[in-house]
């Protein structure tokens, strides 16, 4: 049922709806074989796997890296403050960094898509996105409380 | 490689930017056109350009909201009380109506149909348009009376062409399509020189440009075949309410009663009517003023040129031109999206009647006219 239809807006007929419009091409792509177009799926799920891996360190990698980060800097500069300001920054950067990774991965997956006969009009980033955080949040949750407990292991006895 | 990329490339879809580059190269274009394109211009219609005053709306719309599923009063007794004292006549004087031609129909009709073979009836021409076809819809005979060189009736030559069948005089004033007038002093002339049997039928509907003093109504106390027609559609700008009175002599009651609407008025246009008789004279002055600044201003810029209109009263004008007739100035305004209506409409070819509008219209009908000299 096209998403416009009457019947999924309250029986309106109000016009559009976002994100409803056909793609439209410069000229209509002189499309692969099946064999072509089966690589083409199969490329797509490897980039998707590929742009979830990216999303993820963005939970874990990396903020626990510049944690490491910030505790060097803190032990060669005896400062606290710039530990915490390249700490900050530092993760901002990589944050930035890693979505122009993933937006530019988002965009070969959706390319892959209709190269495989698709009529991919979105990209999945989005998707990809909360979705990790959600796994994420389920795996400290489970290492925070079951695995390591609520007192730290470091911490005198 | 380049040709692995491109495969791929095909497939990227175009931009909501790149997708409406042709939509909105096709408004710029049309919007370039639109400004450069001259709007029209109706200078044909007789009606008043502007909207009517605020409060007449609003009286208008507060009759609608109230009890519409009832009949409106059908003798409109407030109207007519307030329309009475507006001309200082009595109540029973006053007939309101459809607008002034509906109530001249009716006085024909009952004037000429009554008399069993119908009857002559004289009409200062060029005068109101449909005025001989409504007087051979009712039987009679309408006989052309040219007007005074001032562009008003020439009371005389009515008085000259009134015979024993003539049932009626009908003259303008303010006339359409002159503006000329007539005095109070020439209606009595012309009261007294008519057989005793004919109508003085006096169409008054542009007499809210002249100045309250000028009006004619108040004579129907003194001379007994006179009736008066008036308008709400021309300085009242009420053309779309079709609404409108007769004033006729105290002895006529049988006449007048007649000429009333068989179930009235609607209520809305009752209510508007009753508003604007009598609360007119807030917006009529601006409206005089308004017609005679543009009228003179016209008359002073076509100085020296050899297009001519009668001096007169009220938007319209009876235009001329020594080197084009009718039928050409009104094709050579059309070229310039400028409409007027033909003389031919009078079943004369050397004049266009014009209506004025405000002063922008003015400029651009005296720059069109101008124009049209040289050219012809």
């Amino acid at each position: 049922m096209p998403r416009n239809d009457p019947t999924d807006t309250g029986g309106l007929f109000i016009g559009r709806r976002p994100g409803t419009a056909p793609l439209r091409y410069k000229e209509d792509p002189a499309r692969g074989g099946e064999g072509r177009r089966r690589t083409d799926a199969t490329l797509a799920a490897a980039v998707l796997v590929l742009e979830a891996l990216v999303c993820l360190t963005l939970w874990g990698p990396q903020p626990v890296a510049w944690l490491w980060v910030g505790s060097q800097v803190d032990y060669h500069a005896d400062s606290i403050t710039l530990a915490l300001a390249v700490t900050f920054l530092g993760m901002v950067a990589t944050l930035m960094i890693t979505l122009g990774i993933a937006t530019r991965l988002d965009r070969v997956w959706r390319i892959l898509r209709r190269a495989a006969g698709h009529e991919q009009r979105e990209g999945v980033l989005p998707r990809i996105f909360a979705v990790t955080a959600i796994v994420a949040l389920v795996l400290f949750s489970l290492w925070f409380v079951l695995i390591e407990g609520p007192a730290p292991s470091l911490a005198p006895r | 490689m380049r040709r692995f990329l491109g495969y791929y490339r095909q497939f990227e879809e175009l931009s909501p930017q790149e997708v409406s580059r042709a939509l909105r190269a096709r408004r710029d274009e049309e919007k370039a056109q639109a400004l450069a394109e001259t709007p029209a211009l109706n200078l044909a219609s007789p009606a008043w350009h502007e909207p009517p005053h605020a409060e007449i709306v609003n009286a208008a719309t507060f009759a609608l909201r109230r009890a519409v599923n009832t009949y409106p009063d059908a003798g409109a007794e407030a109207l007519a009380a307030a329309l009475a004292d507006r001309h200082g006549v009595e109540r029973a004087q006053v007939v309101p109506g459809h607008g002034a031609g509906e109530l001249l129909r009716a006085t024909l009709q009952a004037l000429l149909a009554g008399s069993g073979s119908g009857g002559d009836v004289a009409i200062a021409w060029p005068g109101w348009g449909p005025l001989p076809r409504l007087v051979h819809e009712a039987g009679g005979r309408p006989v052309p009376v040219p007007l005074g060189r001032d562009g008003a009736a020439d009371v005389d030559a009515l008085a000259a062409a009134a015979g024993p069948a003539t049932r009626a005089v009908a003259l303008c004033s303010p006339n359409d399509p002159t503006g000329g007038t007539i005095g109070a002093d020439a209606l009595r002339r012309l009261a007294g020189a008519l057989p005793p049997s004919a109508w003085i039928l006096l169409d008054a509907a542009l007499a809210d440009f002249e100045e309250p003093g000028a009006d004619l109504a108040g004579l129907t106390r003194e001379l007994e075949r006179l009736l008066v027609f008036r308008s709400f559609s021309k300085a009242h700008a009420m053309a779309g309410f079709r609404a409108g009175y007769a004033i006729g002599p105290g002895g006529a009651g049988e006449l007048l009663a007649r000429l009333a609407p068989t179930l009235g008025i609607s209520a809305p246009a009752q209510a508007g009517m009753t508003w604007a008789a009598a609360n007119g004279e807030r917006y009529l002055p601006r409206r005089r003023e308004h017609a005679a600044t543009e009228r003179d201003h016209l008359a002073a810029v076509l100085t020296g040129t050899d297009f001519a209109f009668p001096r007169g009263t009220g938007p319209l004008l009876w235009l001329s031109s020594a080197a084009l007739s009718g039928k050409e100035l009104a094709a050579g305004l059309a070229t310039k999206r400028i409409f007027v209506a033909p003389g031919a409409a009078w079943g004369d070819d050397h004049h266009v009647r014009i209506t004025l509008r405000g002063p922008a219209a003015t400029d651009r009908l005296a720059a069109a006219l101008k124009d049209l000299r040289p050219s012809s």
